[in-house]
């Protein structure tokens, strides 16, 4: 990917693609570098596989109840990391849990960079009465925080994983769109677009060719620091049974069943909330961890 | 901000103790974090007086001016404590049903010629807690703060909430300054039930708060055997003893009530554990081994309620075949769930458990039958691999709900290995409460086979008559789902208008054994209704009702 911001202080150019890998490699390098990035990556890494690989690497059948079994400890023989509170398997339900977590976590960041930043990039180039329509709008979401928000889109929806989808996309499409639209803003400004735009380059050529490669480091960094904030909710929104719909196993709605049995199986009712905590922790740091890599003034 | 050694001079400074112990209570409501709280023990201060500190599942003080708000929790708590019904519950027995006793009125009776007249004779020298006296004026007076719109003390708040209680009565008038005249729209058997719910607000009070209710709130005055001392919006009432009671049998042992609005169970139970409260209301049931390890009492009695699907038999509804709504009953494994819930329930046999006199004798015995339940089905043209699809709406919390998910997620797994397919809607309380109003035709509730939605069964009302009679449909009557048989509303009409108690029985076990035959809802479990109350708390009888009375218990 082309970034003529960076390169222009660089080099005389000899051609786009070399140039442009410098940048990532860099990135690469400086990531290569960073050791707790990296374990949070291993660590989201191996949570992501073993919930894509679910049915194959779960010992038992996530749905199976057994009232004999009924919140066994952790460290059973059978059920290492013990049952639920309808004796089903903890272990296959956490790995089960996070394919549904991880989604929901994931996917409205995914579906709110592409909506917020294309919006973003839009108001911010077009700029006047089009950008005062499209972030005044979104300044009407910004008023409310975002948990209310998410939970009272979701509540007007209804359960479900599409309206929670729904409801968590809406909520972080402002966010994005703002950090587009000031970025883009800033880089309309500099003396190349004006080249660009002198040499008589299309509006459409400039955000591609100039505009796009600048803003994606930023809208990236800021979207991934809101994975975490999105698993959050999203789990969240199960616990109050406003997301998944029971009996799916997922991880804010397993916390919310089992911390009935705090008194008896502490451990047991805290293993989901664990999992939530380490996931959004990595995605945290490693969304740091990108920031500093990407900063190119380090 | 005051100091403990302050609290310990003197009687006068205990006021400041509960103070500093109010904001503790509040700090503790805030953290949510309620596992933390198990460890902390605060020591409970040398009170003077006799103080129960009950801790409650509602959200808020329930509407402290006459009629509570916060559903039946409110009622519980707030309705017959501080005012009277002019017909009582006897709560004095643990071992049979709930009945009617005489409260403000004395004794009543249906007019022989014409059945929609009743004639309530009074009781005298009832005192309001203001000191004023309680009359047949008084009661024309309440009624029309409920019922008449244009009446300057008409108040839409208590209105609203009483409208279930009131919706048979056509008129009322004042006879004499002890006899009252109440008129229903058509003859109504089930009367005095309902005006076990109608209280009397003083009306001399609200002349002296400017006519106000809200003012009246923060000082209610009704004839109960508890006064509101203090009352702290979001926070708690302060009740304290009546000596002027008119039943003197009834004296509150405790010399204070405090009531705390307490929603999350656990944080209940931390502070029950933390001597923050005497009593707390529906402990989780997996809480109660650890309670009961600290050596709480935690009591539980069997009370009209049923935990149900109530089902739509309508004609895009799988459970219009009576195959599938019997099978559907014989495939739960109540055993396995009344484990789930600490053994603090009591597997349904029909709406009603059988020890009450209302029960009768259904032909079609409600057990776990998963055999029998195949069969049924196999009959109706399904099989496990072939299941009948249900939709049925659920909820994650409500009152009265027990513990929704897990139950349903049981019931579900149940159900498939019958070969029923169940299918839940999951949404927020309010609105399946709302669904539940709009009846099975609702246009919302398309495709909707049932919802889950407990049910409490005080009066032959809202047990039997309304939700099964055809004529009875939702929202002025509890019929969801379109049931529709002839010889139940035979008996539900029989039922309105036979007047003598032991008769109307007679008749009110029948329609049960008629409904439990025709398999109207999924019953599941009847809840025990169980709280945990510290060992300092003496003279309670869990009386087999919706409703306790607090007046003998005493913390030693």
């Amino acid at each position: 990917m082309p970034n003529l911001a960076l390169d222009d202080l660089r080099a005389p150019p000899t051609g786009l693609r070399p140039r442009s890998r410098s940048f990532w490699q860099t990135v690469g390098r400086r990531l290569a570098r960073d050791p707790v990035t990296l374990t949070c990556a291993a660590v989201l890494l191996l949570i992501l596989l073993a919930a894509i690989f679910a049915p194959l690497i779960a010992p038992h059948d996530p749905y199976r109840t057994s009232m004999a079994r009924r919140l066994l400890a952790v460290g059973d023989h059978r059920h290492w990391l013990g049952t639920d509170e309808l004796g089903r398997d903890l272990l296959s339900r956490l790995i089960y849990g996070g394919r549904m977590s991880l989604f929901m976590g994931f996917m409205p960041v995914v579906l709110a960079t592409i909506i917020g930043g294309t919006l973003g990039v839009i108001a911010g180039y077009a700029g006047g009465a089009l950008n005062m329509a499209i972030m005044r709008l979104f300044d009407i979401f910004y008023a409310f925080p975002s948990v209310l928000l998410a939970v009272a889109i979701s509540g007007v929806l209804g359960a479900g994983l599409v309206n929670s989808l729904v409801s968590l996309t809406l909520v972080f499409i402002p966010p994005v769109a703002r950090v587009a639209e000031s970025v883009t803003t800033q880089i309309r400004n500099q003396d190349y677009v004006e080249a660009a735009r002198a040499t008589g380059a299309a509006s459409w050529r400039i955000v591609t060719g100039h505009v796009l490669s600048n803003v994606t480091g930023p809208i990236l960094i800021y979207a991934s620091s809101l994975i975490s904030v999105s698993i959050v909710i999203a789990s969240g929104l199960s616990f109050l049974g406003l997301g998944v719909v029971p009996p799916e196993p997922e991880w804010g709605l397993m916390l919310n069943t089992l911390r009935q049995a705090i008194y008896i199986a502490p451990l047991n009712a805290i293993l989901p909330g664990v999992m939530i905590f380490i996931t959004s922790m990595c995605s945290n740091l490693i969304s740091d961890g990108l920031r500093g890599a990407m900063d190119v003034k380090v | 901000m005051y100091h403990l050694q302050n609290a310990m001079q003197a009687a006068k400074t205990s006021v400041r103790i509960e103070k500093e112990e109010t904001m503790r209570l509040n700090l503790i409501r805030r953290l949510v974090g309620a596992v933390a709280l198990g460890t902390l023990t605060i020591a409970s201060p040398a009170l003077a007086e006799k103080v129960l500190r009950v801790a409650m599942t509602v959200a808020d003080v329930p509407l402290t001016s006459g009629q509570p708000s916060q559903g039946n929790e409110g009622m519980r708590f707030l309705g017959p404590t501080v005012y009277d019904g002019l017909v009582l519950w006897d709560l004095s027995s643990a071992d049979k049903a709930a009945s009617l006793v005489p409260g403000l009125a004395e004794s009543w009776a249906v007019d022989e010629n014409d059945k929609t007249k009743w004639i309530f004779k009074l009781r005298r020298g009832v005192k309001f807690h203001d000191g004023s006296e309680f009359n047949a004026d008084a009661v024309t007076w309440n009624f029309d703060k409920l019922m008449k719109r244009d009446a300057p003390q008409f108040d839409q708040a208590q209105s609203v909430q009483a409208s279930q209680l009131y919706g048979s009565i056509a008129s009322w008038r004042k006879i004499d300054d002890y006899t009252v005249e109440i008129a229903t729209k058509a003859p109504d058997s089930v009367l005095p039930y309902n005006l076990t719910g109608l209280f009397f607000s003083s009306p001399k009070r609200w002349e002296e708060v400017g006519r106000d209710w809200n003012k009246f709130a923060a000082q209610p005055s009704g004839t109960g055997p508890w006064k509101v001392d203090k009352f702290v919006p979001r926070e708690r009432v302060e009740l304290v003893r009546n000596t002027n009671y008119w039943n003197q049998k009834r004296l509150p042992k405790s010399d204070r009530l405090v009531l705390l609005p307490m929603p999350d169970a656990n944080t209940r139970v931390a502070a029950l554990l933390a001597n923050q409260v005497d009593w707390i209301e529906a402990p989780p049931p997996d809480a109660v081994p650890r309670l009961k390890q600290s050596g709480m009492n935690v009591v539980a009695n069997v009370y009209p309620h049923v935990w149900p699907y109530q089902i739509s038999l309508m004609d895009d509804s799988p459970f219009k075949d009576l195959r599938i709504r019997k099978a559907a009953n014989l495939a739960i494994d109540r055993d396995g769930l009344v484990k789930l819930l600490g053994g603090l329930a009591l597997p349904a046999k029909g709406m009603l458990d059988p020890g009450h006199p209302w029960f009768g004798k259904p032909s079609f015995d409600i057990k776990y039958d998963p055999e029998g339940a195949r069969k049924l089905l196999a009959e109706a043209g399904y099989s496990e691999k072939n299941p009948v699809k249900v939709r049925i709406v659920i909820a994650p919390s409500g009152s009265g709900q027990m513990l929704p998910l897990p139950m349903s997620e049981y019931i579900k797994e149940n159900f498939r290995d019958v070969g029923i397919d169940l299918e839940f809607v999951v949404m927020d309380w309010e609105a399946l409460r709302a669904r539940r109003r709009a009846g099975a035709w609702a246009p919302e509730n398309k495709g909707i086979h049932g919802v889950n939605n407990s049910w409490g069964l005080w009066d032959p009302d809202i047990a039997l008559i309304k939700p099964s009679a055809s004529f009875e449909p939702v929202p002025t009557g509890f019929n969801w789902g379109q049931f529709n048989d002839a010889k139940v509303d035979e008996l539900a009409r029989a039922a309105k208008t036979t007047f003598d108690p032991a008769q109307r029985d007679k008749i009110l076990a029948e329609l049960h054994a008629r409904i439990v035959d025709q398999a109207m809802w999924i019953w599941v479990v009847h809840d025990l209704g169980p709280r945990a109350l510290s060992p300092k708390v003496k003279g309670f009888v869990p009386a087999q009702s919706w409703y306790q009375d607090l007046t003998p218990v005493e913390v030693q």
